[in-house]
């Protein structure tokens, strides 16, 4: 039984009932002074990998860093249905993708790979990214050919916060830089690529297709709903979710020509999907509980006969780990924020969009 | 053991999967053919003609109508805690199928064994609460394709998933310095498909719909088997499961969807519910999942609040049937039947 949960919070009861009290009032006061939606500040460069289709770095105030490198291979399909399904293939809405051609690894140092951290962060990144079963479409060369997507994520730095949100930033502009190189066979050719890199295809090409996704992480103490937390805050939520969302591609109803000055213009209604919801469980439940005066002996009270009775539950300036879930209400408040016009989610891609290219 | 490990390589090989490393990695047991090994496909089966081919089951219930649910408490003498859940395979009444196992439909069998709370080992840290450790494993015969014994990454996520939502619940507080362990293994598995999708339909994507229902049994289960190990809780979790279905092209709301009997699933949710806080500590979404800020252009889905709160319903169902099943055990120990 390995003590995985033991993660270091080097915060005594004091200092989390503080922070508790801190980030519940409203409006939230946090240690570094940010607002609740205010994301740390963060250094972004794309394409800086050489040897991939695509590749990203994003290096977080607080130190953290992440390079993304993405790889592409032709593979021959397996399946016996080739021969069979000669009519299925004209069909309206045929899924010919697989979730099997996309390979997500994530590589945080100090852990091994099959430790259930890396896995779960995985997870979370290739189910937003698969969600709608439109990407892996694209990857879909012939009936006997399809790209092989290798997406590899690498924390450099020590998980310093939780990782998820810088991750998936990277991945994202990752993804957005990811070329493919031009096809010149036809049909159910061998597949025949041309050599010269500038006629690659983008492998996605907003806004004629969807965003690659991003995964928010948004936690609440009490009512208070707190965007992109520190490894601090996390350690006195009430709630965390790991929400994914990726943006829809404009409908072909505004003319083409006029969308890159719409873009410029930031005034676009962006319009947001939702992809995946995860509750994340939070590190405040191993936190270390606090002891009110009158049931601590070395402040000249009693010490509690039974454990059931509770001993100083509850009091003021006492930090007690939460228990129990989030209510269903708060739960909604949470999503619906990252969600609102205007909200945090189309802030983000605002300012990926900066960032791109 | 050389000689094991060089025959072992050509099928490695020749696997499409890429995962060999686990098998690789597992020396301690003479283990199966590596790329798995599925029932038997029947060229008949194969047939061209449409009426000939093997109808995918359908639904029989109504949408808000839940599996039948068996619930024991206490199955595992040596253990702590133990329950075991079996959810009703479907049953299809026009199959064509000539009643071979390897066609039917499987229902969803879970058997889950709680150990402790049991001190740390003596060089284990200072902790001031419970140390709670998961693990979820498929038994290698519980799906279509054979498992291995090493847990896969869709295990490992299972487990996570079961952590999050029974942490919330375990007052660890009360248990310094000791450690539970709550183990489950998956005797069926839930399907992500029909079978007949793999073999004769081309390609799906199998998008890991079955995990869902499994992990709402698992958090059930788990439960009854915590309650039953005696260990304290703020109140019994249920685990329940809602997903958005494609039927004729239009969306519909259903409550504990079984994968095999829908041709497309849009959306599923799983919450881990209290019933008596109103709170969810486990909360899974995925898929294409409606919003009210959305843009009206857009075909309206179910939303997310939807979701949820048939998800909760379904939970409450099972809560049902799990209270029904601890009072059950009670009445036996107090020796009042």
């Amino acid at each position: 039984m390995a003590p995985q949960s033991l993660q270091q919070i080097l915060l005594s009861p004091a200092e989390l009932s503080y922070l508790h009290t801190s980030l519940s009032s409203n409006p939230p006061i946090r240690p570094d002074g940010r607002t609740a939606t205010q994301f740390r500040p963060l250094i972004a460069e794309s394409d800086i990998l050489p040897g991939t289709n695509g590749s990203a770095r994003i290096c977080f105030a607080d130190g953290t860093e992440a390079v993304v490198g993405v790889k592409a291979e032709v593979e021959r399909s397996s399946g016996i249905s080739r021969d069979v399904d000669g009519e299925g293939e004209g069909e309206e809405g045929v899924k010919k993708g697989r979730n099997e051609w996309v390979e997500i690894s994530v590589d945080i140092p100090g852990e091994r790979d099959d430790d259930s951290n890396p896995i779960f962060l995985a997870a979370v990144l290739s189910e937003a990214l698969l969600a709608d079963g439109e990407f892996v479409e694209r990857l879909w060369i012939n009936r006997h050919f399809h790209w092989r997507l290798y997406l590899d994520v690498l924390l450099l730095s020590p998980p310093l916060s939780y990782p998820l949100p810088l991750l998936s930033l990277t991945t994202h502009l990752a993804l957005l830089t990811t070329r493919l190189p031009k096809l010149l066979s036809e049909k159910d050719e061998d597949p025949l690529f041309s050599d010269d890199w500038d006629a690659s295809e983008p492998l996605y090409h907003p806004p004629h297709t969807s965003h690659p996704p991003i995964t928010l992480l948004v936690m609440a103490v009490q009512e208070t709903i707190i965007f992109d937390p520190s490894k601090e805050e996390l350690a006195v939520a009430d709630a965390v979710l790991a929400v994914s969302l990726s943006e829809s591609p404009t409908s072909n109803s505004s003319s083409q020509d006029t969308e890159m000055e719409m873009d410029v213009e930031g005034g676009k209604k962006r319009n947001l999907r939702l992809l995946a919801v995860r509750t994340i469980d939070p590190p405040s439940r191993l936190t270390h509980k606090g002891l009110a005066n009158k049931v601590n002996t070395a402040t000249g009270g009693t010490a509690q006969k039974n454990l059931e009775d509770g001993g100083g539950d509850g009091e003021e300036g006492v930090w007690c780990p939460p228990r129990g879930g989030a209510k269903r209400g708060l739960i909604k408040e949470m999503i619906g924020r990252v969600l609102e016009r205007g909200g945090v989610g189309e802030e983000v891609l605002d300012g990926l969009c900066g960032a791109e290219l | 053991m050389d000689a094991i490990h060089h025959s072992s390589e050509p099928s490695a090989t020749l696997s499409p999967t890429h995962n060999m490393l686990p098998v690789l990695a597992d020396r301690k047991r003479v283990n199966g053919p590596l790329g798995g090994t599925s029932a038997p496909i029947y060229s008949k089966y194969l047939a061209k003609d449409p009426k000939e081919l093997p109808e995918r089951p359908t639904r029989s219930r109504p949408n808000n109508v839940l599996r039948k649910m068996f619930l024991k408490t206490g199955v595992t003498p040596s253990a702590s805690g133990s329950a075991y859940l079996e959810l009703a395979a479907p049953i299809n009444s026009k199959s064509v199928a000539p009643g071979l196992a390897s066609l039917s439909p499987s229902g969803l069998k879970l058997t889950c064994t709680v150990h402790g709370p049991r001190p740390l080992p003596r060089t284990a840290q200072f902790s001031p609460h419970i140390i709670l450790t998961t693990h979820v494993k498929y038994a290698p015969f519980a799906t279509r394709k054979r498992r291995g014994y090493l847990k896969d990454s869709n295990e490992r996520d299972l487990g996570v998933h079961l952590e999050a939502a029974l942490r919330g619940v375990i007052i660890g507080d009360r248990w310094p310095k000791s450690g539970v362990e709550v183990i489950i293994t998956i005797l069926e598995g839930e399907e992500d498909q029909w079978w007949g999708d793999d073999i004769s339909r081309g390609n799906t994507s199998a998008t890991g719909w079955g995990m869902m229902s499994v992990l709402s049994g698992c958090i059930t289960v788990a439960s009854a088997a915590i309650a039953d190990a005696g260990i304290d809780c703020v109140d019994v979790v249920a685990g329940g499961v809602a997903a958005v279905v494609k039927e004729a092209g239009i969306p519909n709301l259903v409550l504990d969807p079984v994968p095999s009997e829908h041709k497309d699933i849009i959306a599923a949710c799983i919450v881990a519910y209290l019933p008596s806080r109103d709170e969810i500590t486990d909360l899974w979404v995925k898929g294409e999942i409606g919003h009210q800020n959305q843009a009206e252009d857009r075909p309206q889905t179910s939303t997310y609040e939807e979701l949820t709160d048939n998800a909760v319903q379904a939970a409450l169902g099972a809560h049902r049937v799990l209270i029904s099943a601890l009072k059950e055990t009670a009445d036996v120990k107090l020796g009042r039947t």
